[in-house]
């Protein structure tokens, strides 16, 4: 966070004197955005299902493991 | 011993002649409106329901007050979008596991299917008033996926709710109550992606006996419903859509019987359309499904049945 907030610093200051700079700061920023988006999407993916197991098998009364696997 | 004096005559006709008069209506203690996106919620009930076809089997299995897991087979033809007028259909058969985590203050519904397609909805009461959503559909095709997140605020006598989805899509709604039966709303949108902007109103004028809404939108959009409790376990229900930028149009007329057993839901519709769903209770937790849908102009016959199994 705090490199993020000394880059915006960087290219406001040098707004007059180098456009080019402050391009790459909002490209970096959409860049780490995307990948950001990218990331979330992949863990959203594959740790949803999990999380609410999880959460279902913490909550009070504890179910079995067992519970979780058999038909019944 | 008789503490309680009964109502002199006098007294109770009068109770009865204040009754018949109408109630001045305290303007500032008005209901909270429903929400702006179930403002058809009535009409959608009996006029869309939720057909299928070929087999379908739920399983639901509680463990906890809380927890549930749930087992979804689904074996059928599948339509595909053609170029053609006449439909093709695939026949496909899919599973498809959920998980469910109710809590008074938070919900998660999460249901995963055999070719990795996760759907999964949050809700969560951040405050007594503000209530977080979010709702998500993701593939493993890339750009196929879609989110939205919703916050919704409640007031005494009016609701709104902000969007964000994918895509760079923002939207807002507002509803409030104006009488204690009528409630006027107002919606707008941006969708980045796709260029385009939005802005619509919409209106609901509810009773015990009958319920009726318009809507009106920049999108081309023109519905008005009106849903009638004819008895204590039948109602009827007519929908009339227009789509002043498209030229088209759709009327439909539904029944919903609620009984002791079952519970019939039919609908004829204006493009030659007669649908049906019937979900029959045979025993405590075992429900039987039949749904069927003539399309007579496309000639079309879907017909499917089922079986749920748990609550």
């Amino acid at each position: 966070m705090a490199s993020k907030v000394s880059l915006k610093a960087k290219g406001k200051t040098n707004k007059g004197s180098k456009g080019s700079k402050e391009r790459s700061t909002v490209q970096c920023l959409k860049e780490w955005s995307t990948w950001t988006m990218k990331k979330a999407k992949v863990i959203t993916h594959y740790g949803f299902i999990p999380l609410v197991i999880i959460m279902g098998m913490n909550s009070e009364p504890k179910p079995h493991l067992s519970q979780l696997l058999s038909p019944v | 011993m008789a503490t309680i004096v009964p109502p002199s005559p006098a007294t109770g006709i009068n109770n009865t002649a204040q009754d018949k008069i109408v109630e001045k209506v305290d303007y500032l203690n008005l209901p909270c409106p429903i929400p702006y996106e179930e403002i058809h919620r009535e009409a959608l009930m009996s006029l869309k329901p939720e057909l299928f076809e070929g087999l379908r089997f739920d399983f639901t299995k509680g463990l906890n007050q809380k927890f549930s897991l749930s087992h979804s087979v689904m074996m059928g033809p599948t339509e595909i979008p053609s170029q053609s007028p006449e439909t093709i259909k695939i026949p496909t058969a899919q599973y498809e596991f959920g998980a469910n985590f109710l809590d008074p203050k938070a919900m998660l519904i999460g249901r995963v299917m055999t070719d990795g397609r996760l759907n999964a909805r949050v809700k969560c009461d951040l405050t007594e008033n503000l209530t977080l959503k979010a709702n998500a559909q993701l593939t493993n095709e890339p750009h196929m996926s879609h989110g939205m997140v919703n916050f919704d605020y409640k007031g005494n006598d009016y609701r709104t709710q902000f969007q964000l989805g994918n895509g760079a899509l923002f939207g807002a709604t507002y509803i409030q109550s104006v009488t204690p039966h009528f409630s006027l709303g107002g919606e707008v949108f941006w969708a980045g992606q796709h260029r385009k902007s939005g802005v619509g109103y919409a209106a609901r004028y509810n009773t015990d006996k009958m319920v009726a809404t318009g809507q009106v939108a920049t999108t081309g959009v023109v519905a008005l419903s009106y849903v009638q409790k004819v008895a204590e376990k039948v109602s009827l229900a007519t929908d009339f859509m227009y789509n002043y930028l498209t030229k088209d149009v759709t009327a439909s007329f539904g029944y919903d019987y609620i009984l002791r057993q079952c519970r019939l839901r039919g609908k004829i519709d204006s493009n030659g359309t007669v649908a049906a769903l019937l979900e029959e209770r045979l025993n405590m937790g075992l429900n039987f499904i039949l749904s069927a849908e003539i399309d007579h102009m496309k000639k079309d016959y879907k017909f499917g049945f089922g079986l749920t199994v748990g609550e």
